[in-house]
């Protein structure tokens, strides 16, 4: 699993103006963090997904983007596993 | 009297923050909130919605909490943004407000590609 994960995360930082991405459990434990992405931060990520799910409990999880002039973060929650992507603008 | 109105500046009156979130194309509903998260103001499907308030205030407490490594100098946010499929909510800080805005998503396209 870890194999796959890591080949996800070259995967996504591939892409261009990824600088950065962190993967959390249902738990908000990290599974995984590349490029300049600290693991500290996959607690927060999984709160913000629980929080914003709260929202319209009816609807499937939302994909939250936080922005500034520079950057760009995308998270998503898909079944246990929450996602955040940084990305320069 | 609209030139005077214009001249006091953008969002420094309430009332003309409304107006211009009265304005936004494929809006639904809006808030706006003061610093401690009490509503200003309301309309639409987001109207008296405190829930939604109280839920919004915290993304943003946890929002400002986000990744010191990939924000090194740090500055904050200056837009959060929650995409659903067909609507999304669009949260931004300004003169010591916060203002949420919930639009149709079909309408923002169309205005793009015109």
């Amino acid at each position: 699993m870890e194999k796959q994960l890591d080949r996800v995360m070259d995967d996504v930082l591939s892409n261009p103006g990824v600088i950065g991405c962190v993967f959390a459990d249902h738990q908000g434990l990290c599974l995984g963090a590349k490029g300049k992405a600290s693991t500290d931060s996959a607690g927060i990520i999984g709160a913000i997904t629980d929080q914003a799910a709260k929202l319209e409990p009816q609807h499937k999880s939302p994909v939250i983007v936080l922005e500034n002039d520079t950057r760009t973060c995308i998270i998503q929650r898909s079944g246990t596993i929450t996602g955040a992507i940084y990305k320069n603008i | 009297m609209e030139d005077k109105a214009r001249k006091r500046g953008l969002g420094l009156n309430p009332l003309s923050a409304i107006a211009q979130m009265d304005r936004i194309p494929g809006q639904v509903g809006y808030l706006l909130l003061n610093e401690e998260g009490a509503v200003i103001s309301s309309a639409g499907e987001l109207e008296n919605d405190e829930k939604s308030a109280d839920i919004i205030m915290g993304l943003i407490m946890l929002a400002s909490q986000i990744d010191s490594e990939a924000y090194p100098n740090y500055e904050g946010f200056k837009k959060l943004s929650i995409n659903y499929e067909g609507h999304s909510y669009v949260v931004c800080l300004s003169n010591r407000k916060i203002h949420i805005v919930k639009k149709l998503n079909s309408v923002d396209s169309v205005a793009v590609s015109v």
